[in-house]
């Protein structure tokens, strides 16, 4: 059995054990980031468990399945490893927002440009994932690529490094393009073409960790196959409306989400970027943060 | 909400304890009976502000004219109280003399 460190996502703490040493390694990576002293309060199990199937060729054989619990409780049983990581990452990111909903939480990326905070918010397939990879692969800092917490008192994003979360699609290749050298960084043991991918981040993964940041910049990503690459400004109202469709405890919150949110949105350089090309995407994002040329090879 | 209300000593009045965000031209406030997110246009925000639970709708409508010196009183009084009834119907108003929304 494998039990992994204790890690922290925003105000949830836990741990894993695992009773394949090897899984238990492979959350221990991946989770890198989210290592922290702090108590574990809730705790996962990965349980393999042997069932019979069906004979095939008139041979009997067992299969494996693996079993996500929390504290107990069933989360998925999985068919393979793979699978039970994206169960466990699911449950991980959806705990984390119900314990952290002091915070403002927007279903969004961030990362950060020298000490600016870049918002990157979104709805699923938007593309957030994989610009976050994108501009951490270029240098940037990486905050979240999901969940994004503000700090009501302080106006500050706060850091929750989970690993980025590839969907299957052109987005992989795009980033294996940006930086070949890297691109082993992209790939998940087991996981097929047509699955999603979890990339560590961190040491050993893509990207480095930024801590606690003001946001300057907010930048609404919409992926459109085939569309013309554009970045454009927002007005505040516009911005605003957009964001809070992306805010996720907006009903808890009330008055004190807009509050922040007017807060954010007056502070910050707002734009919505179209994108299709993702190296133009990522140059037009760099310009715009005003970041400095790392290392990325903007000529080509 | 009545269908006659606000009448010209009615005193409407901003839910207590909402906030409102200046955005642009613009006024956010959050409906937290509907739970809804609603932008008010720059004249709606001047009604709402000007919704204070003791000014009276007629001394509202005063004011707005002298704001709006050049426009008509009673369409300028049309237009408030349409906006008032919206805005109560909407929860983000109800009348200080009541101890919920009118009606």
């Amino acid at each position: 059995v494998h039990t992994t460190s204790s890690f922290r996502a925003l105000s949830y703490g836990f741990a894993v054990h695992a009773d394949d040493a090897g899984l238990g390694r492979r959350v221990d990576d991946l989770f890198a980031a989210l290592r922290d002293p702090g108590p574990i309060e809730h705790c996962y199990t990965l349980t393999s468990v042997m069932s019979p199937s069906a004979p095939v060729g008139g041979r009997s054989c067992a299969s494996a399945r693996v079993d996500v619990t929390r504290d107990g409780h069933l989360v998925a049983e999985c068919q393979r490893a793979p699978d039970a990581l994206g169960w466990l990452l699911w449950d991980v990111n959806r705990s984390a927002a119900e314990a952290s909903g002091q915070h403002l939480l927007f279903h969004a990326g961030a990362v950060q440009a020298d000490r600016s905070g870049v918002l990157l918010a979104g709805p699923s397939g938007s593309g957030k994932s994989t610009l976050c990879a994108a501009l951490a692969l270029a240098g940037l800092a990486y905050l979240s690529d999901e969940l994004v917490a503000l700090d009501l008192d302080t106006g500050w994003l706060l850091p929750y490094p989970k690993p980025i979360t590839l969907k299957p699609g052109p987005g992989i290749s795009a980033l294996r393009d940006l930086d070949p050298a890297r691109s082993d960084a992209l790939t998940e043991p087991g996981a097929g073409a047509d699955e999603e991918r979890h990339v560590p981040v961190g040491d050993g993964g893509v990207g480095r960790i930024a801590g606690p940041c003001a946001p300057s910049f907010v930048v609404l990503p919409c992926y459109q196959p085939g569309a013309p690459t554009t970045l454009t400004s927002l007005t505040q109202t516009q911005a605003f409306m957009q964001l809070a469709t992306n805010i996720v405890n907006f009903k808890k919150l009330g008055d004190a989400a807009i509050v922040a949110l007017g807060a954010l949105v007056a502070r910050c350089e707002c734009a919505a970027l179209t994108m299709s090309d993702l190296r133009e995407a990522r140059s037009l994002v760099l310009d715009f943060v005003k970041a400095p040329v790392l290392e990325v090879d903007r000529g080509r | 909400v009545d269908a006659e209300w606000p009448d010209r000593n009615s005193v409407p009045r901003r839910r207590p304890g909402s906030a409102g965000v200046e955005l642009d031209d613009n006024l956010a406030v959050y409906d937290d009976v509907g739970q809804h997110l609603i932008l008010l246009n720059a004249g709606a925000a001047a009604v709402w502000e000007r919704c204070d639970g003791t000014t009276s709708f007629r001394d509202l409508v005063a004011g707005l004219t002298r704001a709006h010196s050049g426009e008509s009183p009673s369409a300028i009084e049309e237009d408030v109280w349409r906006t008032v009834r919206q805005l109560a119907e909407m929860g983000l108003v109800d009348d200080a003399g009541e101890d919920s929304t009118p009606g």
